[in-house]
């Protein structure tokens, strides 16, 4: 097994054990990327120096016994929608292209602090708008399964590295699905927290009371070290919970004995293929055979859940990404004639298509005489659902679902279609919706091998029992299993 | 349900090209049709007091970061100022 | 009042910047006229990623103005994202309160010129954060955005259409300077803009339904307020006189011009896109904490002007020049605290020598002139023991030196004759040469008798007392 190849928990204990060196990891961490990310093109900036830098650091730190974090040493990949201070953070935009944050996000002050190495800036959806990474102005992130097919999205190019052993772990961030939907396309293990248990600042915002920033690993025991490691109250983020989080990966625990699971109906019906309803299935009894208890149960509300979701997102979204006016920062259009003529031109040239239409939606949505027909109906939906998804939870400790209703797609396939495109979603905008913690585990493989995915649905801030199940579910699914490249 | 894309660009500050138009016409009218289908809820939106934030105290923050870093990133810059195109109210 | 029979009907949006140390929602210093950009941080400046705190004194001062306008409370209540596109605002949107304000349905009652009091309907108090501030130059292609004053707290504060008259709208706005001043929330710098003003206009004939209104924009001070208000109302009128209707629209003061500009008409009025600030929970503030800052509001100016009224017997126009400096009316307190025989002849002086003194920029307290000397000082005067003119001797001297006041009448010989018969000899004396001037008065001229007294006074060297001097020649000639 390459010194790439292993889980960060393992990587850990090595790097404390001076087994190995920060540096060595990093170096061999890098050289990987150097020979697979032509194919997968999963990053859109490394930084070898700046990083064998933090690596040399860290083996000061480790060699002083200064540091207790379990992850300094470890190199992280970053979704560049996080801002790194000095680091370009471009939301693969054409309108940030040569954008140098002077700030650090939380999660990175917090990542510098533990000793972490960053591996590099990671690439997804212009401003994690998509489910296919194809909305990319730079690059289109291949999956590691298959190169023809997509790695899934917004967080496409952190499930591709880790998927591929380009980085140990990684950052993502979740507005309707977007860790957990390419966690499955590329067969490994992503978590969407509990809203407001990770800082949103340095986030650049899509939709603000969705968006969460959630980690990205190849087993749930790295996932569990990694949200360890950001989740947490942070005063700069009013929505931050202000709550004492206690260690998942400590925690972590799997038996499953007396679990309840629920098993809503609208999860598995029309719109889901299934070949995938079928592999969660089979998950589910394996977790029966170990002491667990499935329960059907329903939740009436899920049709409408993906309306109710691009009304609300794309509203804060119109408005989020209306500071992109070429006064400040980023892009400028050149020769303009007057203000409003450089408004227009800067916005149209900055953006790709995809965002367009949404900031168009989002604006529409909310235009004098639209709102109460729109906006403040999916605000009275949303409501609905968080009710019945704690009702339902009154009653189960855990809801299993797929993740994505289809396995990896190929490159091209739905581009030019929204509506089939935004269907990857119906699974897993409802827990953003809900506010609720989820993970995605790989539950089986298709015919041609492109990984399945179950996603494990939480009480908020209940990430422990979604996690412990999970890893029950490790335990009886096995281990990660590494895409030939 | 017609949306004039023309208006909806026009306050969002895009412009949208006549070959353009058709295409986001009917992209827009297919969401719109999907978001249509939502069940009608006579309810108010009303602020939740469980929901409720802590204030910041009134301290001033030490740590400053000097001008010229906070305005490497802009487009245009003269005399520590951002310059835009002249604004005539 | 009435123009050529019709009735202007006034309503006012005032916004006033918050004194608060930091900015509403990030911890940049709150402060006017530092060098350009440089009182900016990611969060004010709207870089991506950034997410706002809530300044909780913006908050208390809020709640502060709202009980001094007799506002209800919004304990909970939320922000809102008002969406459009300037320079000067770098996230696009600002951040504001539209359908809950944390304060709303108050009143203010305003004493106008004449004495009258009326009541103005307060309809909201909500909290905002201010726009930075474009500058021009003829000599540059472009514009320069200096982004300073980017989240400075304010508080706009919206009349309901209740005033009448362009005075009457300057009355109610002095009020609110004067409120703003005295809970100290503001510093109401008109010239630096802490203050600025939206103006909705209308015309109509009484009786009639009101007519459609104007909103004028870019006001910044109170005399343009007058000068706007009446503007509009003429151009509306002459509009209707002529047979025209008025068109609803945004109109800006030109203030070279004297007169205001058509912005744009209703049908171009900004689609602002309001929708709650997903990036804040909800304000929730404890009702004690809204008790408590009711409770700890000071005696607001009208109220204090009443009382000197009532209390003390000064004028009304004497009382309000003293509530509008704060420091004349603490003085003026301190005094009365120290035993000030007479508040009347107090007020004199609070207005006269002590705003000389204050107007020059000298504080009063890093003066000699202590509360107790200026209350002894009053007496001895009400007392007829000195006259006015002495006393001014006796000040200009207590206000350099700290000594004793008995001690310097004495040394400079400025006690006051009250003596009956020391000024009965003064009288006998200029009766006798003035017989001409006591025919006058026997015969009606009135003012002989002034002429009288102050031949006396000369005399005397004005030491008589002036009063008791007056009736003894009465009593002389008219005996």
């Amino acid at each position: 097994m390459k010194l790439y190849e292993f889980p960060a928990y393992k990587l850990s204990e090595m790097l404390r054990n001076k087994e190995i060196s920060s540096r060595e990891l990093t170096e061999a961490v890098f050289v990987r990327a150097d020979e697979v990310d032509q194919k997968v093109e999963a990053y859109l900036s490394r930084d070898r120096e700046a990083a064998l830098k933090m690596a040399d650091a860290a083996d000061g730190m480790i060699a002083a016994g200064k540091n207790t974090s379990r992850l300094c040493g470890i190199p992280v990949g970053i979704k560049d929608n996080i801002s790194t201070t000095g680091i370009a953070t471009t939301c693969a935009s054409k309108m940030l292209e040569n954008y140098v944050p002077v700030f650090n996000a939380t999660v990175a002050d917090k990542l510098e602090a533990a000793g972490c190495v960053f591996s590099g800036k990671l690439n997804m959806d212009e401003f994690a708008m998509g489910s296919s990474t194809e909305n990319s102005y730079f690059k289109t992130t291949k999956n590691p399964f298959n190169l023809g097919c997509v790695p899934g999205g917004s967080s496409g190019g952190s499930a591709a590295a880790v998927s591929s052993c380009e980085a140990v772990v990684a950052l993502g961030s979740d507005t309707g699905g977007s860790i957990r939907q390419p966690s499955s396309l590329c067969g490994v293990v992503g978590l969407k927290p509990t809203y407001g248990s990770v800082s949103r600042y340095g986030l650049v915002a899509f939709a603000s009371s969705l968006d969460q920033i959630g980690p990205i690993g190849r087993c749930v025991e790295d996932v569990a070290l990694l949200q360890d490691e950001i989740q947490g109250h942070d005063p700069m983020d009013a929505t931050s919970a202000d709550r004492s989080y206690a260690s998942l990966f400590d925690g972590l625990n799997d038996s499953v004995a007396g679990l309840k699971i629920g098993i809503p109906s609208e999860y598995f019906g029309s719109g889901v293929k299934h070949e995938v309803a079928e592999a969660v299935m089979t998950a589910v009894r394996e977790l029966e055979k170990r002491g667990a208890k499935a329960v059907p149960i329903s939740l009436p509300s899920t049709g409408y859940a993906l309306s109710a979701y691009y009304i609300i997102a794309c509203a804060e979204a119109s408005s989020n990404l209306a500071r992109f006016d070429g006064v400040k920062y980023g892009y400028r259009a050149k020769d303009c004639d007057g203000l409003i003529d450089m408004y227009e031109k800067t916005r149209s040239e900055g953006f790709g298509r995809e965002v367009k239409r949404r900031i168009m939606l989002g604006t529409f949505v909310l235009s004098s005489g639209y709102y109460d027909a729109y906006y403040k109906k999916a605000k009275l939906l949303q409501k609905r659902i968080q009710q019945e998804f704690s009702d339902a939870f009154s009653s189960v400790d855990v809801i299993v679902t797929p993740t994505s209703p289809f396995e990896a797609f190929g490159i091209g396939e739905k581009t030019g279609d929204p509506l089939s495109m935004y269907a990857a979603d119906i699974c897993t905008v409802t827990v953003n919706i809900a506010g609720l913690p989820a993970v995605s585990v790989p539950c089986g493989y298709s015919a041609k091998g492109l990984p399945y995915g179950m996603q494990i649905i939480g009480r908020k801030f209940d990430e422990q029992t979604v996690l412990n199940t999970a890893l029950a579910h490790q335990r009886a699914f096995g281990e990660f299993r590494r895409p030939e490249l | 349900m017609e949306i004039d894309i023309r208006h909806i660009a026009k306050l969002s500050r895009l412009r949208i090209d006549d070959s353009e138009l058709s295409g986001y016409e009917k992209e827009m009218a297919d969401i719109i049709a999907m978001v249509e289908a939502m069940p009608d809820i006579s309810d108010e939106l009303t602020v939740d007091p469980d929901n409720a934030m802590t204030l910041r105290s009134d301290e001033i923050e030490g740590k400053r970061i000097p001008r010229d870093e906070m305005l490497k990133n802009a487009p245009k810059t003269v005399a520590g100022c951002v310059v835009v195109p002249k604004t005539v109210e | 009042m009435l123009i050529n029979g019709y009735e202007v009907v006034v309503g006012l949006e005032v916004h006033a910047e918050l004194n608060t140390k930091t900015k509403i929602y990030c911890s940049c210093r709150n402060s006017f006229g530092l060098e350009v950009n440089t009182q900016v941080c990611p969060i004010c400046l709207g870089m991506p990623g950034t997410l706002p705190t809530l300044n909780e004194k913006v908050v208390e001062y809020a709640i502060k103005m709202g009980h001094a306008l007799n506002c209800s409370i919004n304990r909970i209540c939320k922000q809102d994202r008002k969406n459009y596109f300037y320079p000067d605002l770098p996230k696009s949107y600002q951040i504001s309160q539209a359908d809950i304000p944390l304060c709303h349905d108050g009143y203010l009652d305003v004493i106008m010129d004449n004495g009258d009091v009326k009541r103005i309907g307060v309809e909201r108090i909500h909290i905002e954060e201010d726009a930075g501030k474009l500058l021009h130059s003829d000599k540059f292609e472009g514009s320069l955005v200096d982004f300073n004053r980017c989240g400075v707290p304010l508080i706009e504060i919206v009349s309901r259409p209740d005033l009448r008259s362009a005075e009457e709208a300057k009355a109610y706005l002095e009020t609110i300077r004067s409120i703003l001043k005295y809970i100290d929330i503001s510093d109401c710098k008109m010239q630096e803009g802490s203050i600025r003003c939206d103006v909705n206009v209308s015309v109509h004939k009484p009786g009639e339904p009101f007519g459609t209104r104007c909103e004028m924009k870019n006001v910044n001070s109170f005399s343009t307020v007058v000068k706007g208000i009446e503007f509009e109302a003429r151009r509306q009128i002459s509009e209707l006189e002529a047979g025209r209707t008025i068109v609803q629209e945004t109109r800006r003061w030109d203030d070279q011009l004297g007169e205001s500009v058509a912005m744009r008409s209703k049908e171009d009025a900004q689609d602002y896109r309001y929708f709650p600030e997903p990036d804040l929970l909800t304000i929730v503030v404890p009702e004690e904490k809204v008790a408590e800052l009711k409770a700890t509001l000071p005696e607001l100016p009208n109220a204090k002007i009443m009382r000197y009224v009532n209390d003390y017997g000064i004028g009304r126009y004497d009382a309000s020049m003293i509530v509008d400096v704060i420091e004349k009316s603490e003085f003026f307190e301190k005094c009365i605290a120290a035993g000030c025989k007479s508040p009347k002849i107090l007020s004199n002086w609070v207005l006269g020598e002590i705003s000389k003194f204050m107007n020059e920029g000298t504080a009063i307290e890093d003066t000699k002139l202590t509360p107790e000397k200026m209350s002894e000082l009053v007496g001895l005067i009400a007392d007829g023991k000195i006259s006015t003119a002495a006393g001014k001797t006796v000040f200009d001297i207590i206000i350099k030196e700290d000594r004793d006041i008995l001690s310097i009448v004495e040394e400079k010989g400025l006690a006051q004759v009250s003596d009956e018969s020391a000024l009965e000899a003064i009288a006998d004396e200029v009766l006798a040469a003035n017989e001409k001037s006591v025919a006058d008065y026997l015969g009606g001229k009135t003012n002989a008798l002034g002429y009288l007294v102050g031949q006396c006074m000369k005399l005397s060297k004005g030491k008589a007392n002036p009063g008791a001097m007056k009736e003894i020649i009465l009593k002389k000639i008219s005996g």
